[in-house]
């Protein structure tokens, strides 16, 4: 009776390991790494959505090699050692083939490294910082923006166009917002813009003392490297103490100044406030831009805001372009597809550089644009050849 | 530069008092530590957004009303989960450890990740004698924040709850054998300890918005201000936290904003460093 129930029991272990393993075999994993917790949880919701869409575009059409697509999500919380942990754990315990996402630089230039040291690919969509293409490694990609290519393209081209007098630079001690801000500070230069600068902490709530001594330069622009909540903290307060509207505030990241509790966070202050986004409703690049907008407001009754949920689109598109060209889950092979990458997405065709030596190495920088909110509608201002209004003070 | 530095450390020196009032109450009576104490603040801030902008509630009792909930839910943490670890503090060290992750998964999963706040009391900002312009909201924390200190103080001092609360913080079991039901006291105070952190976080949530993780830094802080102050000492609290308020003002003025937070644990060494005990010595209310 013991060695039937045993019989019985070995089978049905069999049975489910076999049915596992055919229902592994039906999909192809990729892993996605982002803040779904700590200061910047939002552009985790932004990721989900876009997922959610990428996932539903993909195997709609097929899937990937005969397969469908599948997506593992690990949340780094904004942390460099918790993303770092977050990546090993999609590639070891999930078994990804490739991964994509993040939107904090400290995590993506620890993750880099565990990407290079397990050799699987990585492509970064939202994190900025030039260093992380900068160091050339062969398995980490960029479809995304990168500081130097916003400051160079987008906002010091914007600062000149509007004939800006003075500007204040401040940012975040991050690596995103220690990068940009210097960045900023060559391009102004260069320009002849005078500027001051300044560093503030990352996780501050109160920005009074800083914006004082921002008031005392008279600047007419002050372009704000600071991310998450910090931003809404930052407008309301800059209003409060009167550095707005006499100096127009850019926030030189975008998303926060898109989230859903933006104006019940900074009320009237909020507007002529800009900023720089690579979305914008009357903006589509192309027909796939239509489509998302379509596909996002039928799915989730709401217009998209927050443009990460578009960048992480794109990206999972162009990994399942990749895998598919590949022909195969191999990370060589996929490299080498993703270096041939030649598709068309929601923000324009992505193609990576290959010429090593800096920042452009595997980097493909869509477009961005300059936008102000006036009376709590969206202006573009920049590019000049896209723009919808001009600049109010 | 100055005069502002000096009113911003004001604020938030009175900010971060108010904060840490409720940890050292529970620390001088109970020496328990509540790791759940910033989320407990963030709650009430919930509620407050909560009961005034989505039921529509006057400002008032949606504040009052939060408050009222959050010491309930902080009698129920004490007699749930505070009271079966007496003897061991680190059992209730963990547990409210613990304690503190599951709510703000749960403000993750009901209010998203998104910043919240309540309506404004009061809009736009003042001049300051001319020489600078402040925050009406600020200000009206400010004064709320000076009031409910000195109500605390005067509760402490000059009430019979207060002489109970002094004589179990100076010997638990001399204030038994005078008759003190000191179960029910810790859960008492538990209670209003948690109601502190809710004031804080009603006051200050139309100012800083709240978010399911921005409980911790404010926890952090309350914790820096009662070590500086000195374990379990109120006068300690309200003196560690305007001392935090004004040298993290005046370093970011005069020195760098980037490090405005390191200034803050340097005045800590420092003060530990020459009175270990911190600036109000043992645990004495």
């Amino acid at each position: 009776m013991n060695r039937k129930r045993t019989g019985i029991a070995i089978g049905l272990v069999l049975a489910l390991a076999f049915c596992g393993a055919a229902a592994a075999q039906d999909t192809v994993k990729i892993g996605v790494v982002g803040p779904r917790t700590g200061p910047a949880a939002a552009t985790g919701a932004a990721f989900d959505e876009g997922i959610k869409l990428a996932v539903d575009y993909v195997n709609g059409k097929g899937g990937v090699l005969g397969k469908k697509l599948e997506v593992a999500f690990e949340d780094t919380a904004g942390a460099p050692d918790k993303a770092a942990s977050g990546f090993e754990r999609l590639v070891t315990r999930d078994k990804v083939v490739m991964v994509l996402g993040e939107s904090h630089s400290s995590s993506a230039l620890a993750q880099i490294e565990v990407a290079n040291r397990l050799k699987v690919p990585f492509v970064v969509v939202e994190a900025w910082a030039d260093e992380i293409t900068a160091k050339n490694y062969r398995y980490v990609f960029r479809a995304g923006p990168s500081n130097s290519g916003v400051v160079n393209q987008t906002i010091a081209q914007w600062v000149k166009a509007e004939t800006f007098k003075r500007a204040y630079v401040i940012a975040e001690n991050t690596d995103w917002g220690i990068g940009i801000g210097k960045l900023t500070e060559n391009a102004l230069a260069k320009a002849g813009i005078p500027y001051e600068s300044m560093i503030t902490e990352r996780n501050s709530q109160d920005h009074y003392v800083e914006l004082t001594k921002i008031k005392a330069f008279k600047p007419d622009v002050v372009l704000a490297y600071i991310y998450g909540v910090g931003l809404h903290y930052f407008v309301a307060q800059a209003g409060e103490t009167g550095v707005s509207p006499k100096a127009v505030v850019l926030d030189g990241a975008g998303p926060p100044s898109l989230w859903p509790d933006y104006w019940k966070n900074v009320g009237d202050y909020g507007d002529l406030e800009c900023f720089v986004s690579s979305m914008h409703e009357k903006v589509e690049l192309t027909p796939l831009a239509k489509y998302f907008r379509e596909a996002y407001t039928k799915k989730f009754g709401k217009a998209p805001t927050d443009y990460k949920s578009r960048s992480i689109f794109d990206g999972i598109l162009i990994a399942a372009d990749a895998i598919n060209r590949a022909k195969a889950t191999d990370a060589e092979k996929l490299v080498e597809a993703l270096e041939k990458t030649n598709l068309e997405t929601t923000r324009g065709t992505a193609k990576f550089g290959l010429t090593k030596g800096g920042p452009e190495y595997h980097q493909w920088m869509p477009p961005m644009l300059v936008i102000q909110w006036q009376n709590k509608q969206q202006v573009v201002l920049y590019p000049t050849q896209a723009a919808t209004g001009k600049l109010k003070r | 530069m100055l005069a502002i530095s000096v009113m911003n450390g004001l604020v938030m020196g009175v900010i971060y008092a108010l904060a840490a009032l409720g940890v050292s109450l529970v620390v001088g009576i109970m020496n328990v530590i509540n790791f759940a104490h910033g989320e407990l603040y963030i709650l009430a801030g919930y509620f407050s957004f909560l009961f005034a902008s989505v039921l529509g509630l006057p400002v008032a009792p949606a504040m009052a009303l939060a408050v009222a909930l959050v010491f309930l839910f902080g009698l129920l943490i004490e007699r749930l989960l505070i009271r079966p670890t007496y003897g061991n503090d680190m059992y209730s060290l963990i547990l409210t450890f613990i304690l503190s992750i599951v709510l703000q998964n749960a403000f993750l999963l009901i209010f998203g990740p998104y910043p919240n706040k309540p309506p404004l009391w009061v809009r736009g900002a003042s001049d300051i004698f001319g020489l600078f312009s402040y925050g009406n909201q600020r200000l009206a924390a400010l004064l709320s924040g000076a009031v409910l200190i000195a109500a605390v103080f005067l509760l402490i001092q000059k009430t019979w709850f207060g002489r109970i609360v002094r004589a179990t913080s100076q010997d638990r079991g001399m204030a038994e054998w005078n008759g003190v039901n000191t179960t029910r006291l810790n859960m008492l105070s538990f209670g209003l300890g948690c109601a502190l952190a809710a004031a804080a976080g009603v006051i200050l949530s139309p100012v800083f918005p709240v978010t399911p993780t921005a409980g911790v830094p404010i926890a952090l802080t309350a914790f820096v201000v009662v070590v500086l102050g000195g374990m379990g000492s109120l006068w300690g609290c309200v003196v560690g936290g305007l001392l935090l308020g004004l040298v993290e003002n005046l370093g970011a003025a005069f020195v760098s904003s980037g490090y405005k937070n390191v200034f803050g644990f340097i005045i800590l060494i420092l003060v530990l460093l020459i009175r270990p005990a911190g600036l109000f010595g043992r645990a004495k209310l």
